[in-house]
């Protein structure tokens, strides 16, 4: 019995375009992202509405960047622009931070100190706050249960588990913490504690301590935007608890390229309070 | 893209160093860096220099590509001079690869100096001598301060 193939001549010629892509895209950097809306001229269209999962909720899944928010130097803009909020975490916020003392004073340091011992200088990790603010890109994977976070960043990932699972009683300090996440309408917010001391929200050196709590609130608001509503909770180093907004931008057509920063680092040893 | 001002003199600023490059009619393309160190402790953004000389070696690699370059001082003496660019990802998002730079080219280079005094400096736009842009590079990690 002969079977019908269930391929139309129109199948075939995708296959056919599929089969050249290599030849096409010779690396990723240029690679059409699969599921792009796209304008008829086929340029992203990046206005369209928010994706949804199979599960009706909407779809974070992206190569996103940070906002690039900081005036360019009189002589143009760098090609890695730093967004404001790497620098001041609390660039959008009236009346700064509600730094505890002791907060203030540390800042005024490594202010002083031009910022040299942020930990991201010594390739350690930065965090989650300053994965959100640092000008590489971050690949988010939504999972059913799961949406996981990679970083080009020293090639790194992050969890956040969305499967009902409480956040741990007494969690093991780590770069990270633990994130747990629910949604809420279509934003999915995400609580996050258990860091290790010592974390840098900025390049001015805001701290985090190992008694932050750290809230997000995940909104896409279109297929080229996300905005991210993120609290910090840290009744060690701040008076109250204080809110920003971290707005991100998709990127299309491309794919992450590793950054190492170990692999070649030859700065600490040039830096100096001069 | 824009033209320099600094670059129509063509005169660098860095005592001993100061170096008359050629005039080439170069298009500066300020660009790359990643947040890995602030620039302000490393560098002074207020010390220009420009120097030409031959590539000794390129590397392309991270937190920072970078390459050396021999230049001959006033006295006839040749420096290696090493100079800072962004990290490889993002300067092939501005269309450079591995094998922009290599051993032998001759590059007029325009950069910040290093506060530490070092024979060092962070690129910001890199040209060869048949006036070809290749390169350009630098550093927008400032202080908090700024």
């Amino acid at each position: 019995m002969i079977q019908r193939v269930p391929y139309s001549l129109k199948h075939v010629a995708a296959i056919f375009v599929l089969s050249l892509a290599p030849s096409l895209f010779g690396q990723w950097l240029h690679y059409p992202t699969p599921g792009m809306p796209r304008r008829p001229d086929g340029s992203p269209n990046l206005t369209a509405p928010a994706p949804k999962s199979k599960d009706g909720k909407p779809d974070l899944s992206g190569i996103w960047a940070a906002e690039k928010n900081r005036p360019c130097p009189a002589d143009g803009c760098d090609d890695m622009e730093l967004g404001q909020e790497f620098l001041n975490i609390a660039w959008g916020l009236k009346g700064g931070l509600p730094y505890q003392p002791w907060a203030a004073e540390i800042v005024k340091t490594r202010k002083a100190r031009y910022g040299q011992d942020d930990p991201g200088s010594r390739c350690l990790p930065t965090g989650i706050v300053m994965m959100h603010t640092t000008p590489l890109m971050k690949k988010i994977v939504q999972l059913p249960g799961l949406m996981v976070i990679l970083n080009e960043r020293n090639v790194s990932y992050r969890q956040i588990f969305i499967d009902g699972r409480p956040l741990p009683e007494d969690p093991e300090p780590s770069w990270n913490g633990y994130s747990v996440g629910k949604w809420v309408g279509d934003t999915l917010v995400v609580e996050t504690t258990g860091f290790r001391d010592g974390l840098w929200l900025d390049r001015g050196g805001s701290p985090l301590t190992d008694a932050g709590r750290i809230t997000e609130r995940f909104r896409r608001v279109d297929y080229g935007r996300l905005q991210i509503d993120l609290t910090v909770d840290d009744s060690k180093a701040y008076r109250t608890p204080w809110t920003i907004r971290l707005n991100q931008f998709l990127v299309p057509d491309t794919e992450l390229l590793d950054y190492v920063c170990l692999e070649n680092e030859r700065d600490i040893k040039h830096l100096t309070d001069k | 893209m824009e033209k320099s001002s600094k670059r129509d003199a063509c005169v660098a600023k860095a005592g001993q160093w100061c170096v008359l490059s050629a005039c080439f009619g170069i298009v500066l393309i300020p660009a790359a860096a990643v947040a890995h160190h602030s620039f302000a402790a490393e560098f002074d953004r207020e010390k220009t220099i420009t120097l030409t000389g031959s590539v000794t070696v390129f590397e392309w690699s991270n937190p920072h590509a970078r390459f050396y370059l021999n230049v001959k001082d006033q006295g006839g003496n040749v420096i290696n001079w090493e100079f800072e660019l962004g990290s490889p990802n993002g300067l092939m998002r501005r269309g450079w690869t591995r094998n922009s730079l290599k051993p032998g080219d001759v590059v007029t280079v325009n950069g910040f100096l290093a506060k530490d005094g070092s024979h060092l400096a962070n690129a910001r736009s890199v040209v060869l001598s048949d006036g070809r842009k290749v390169f350009a590079g630098s550093s927008g990690d400032e202080s908090p301060n700024q």
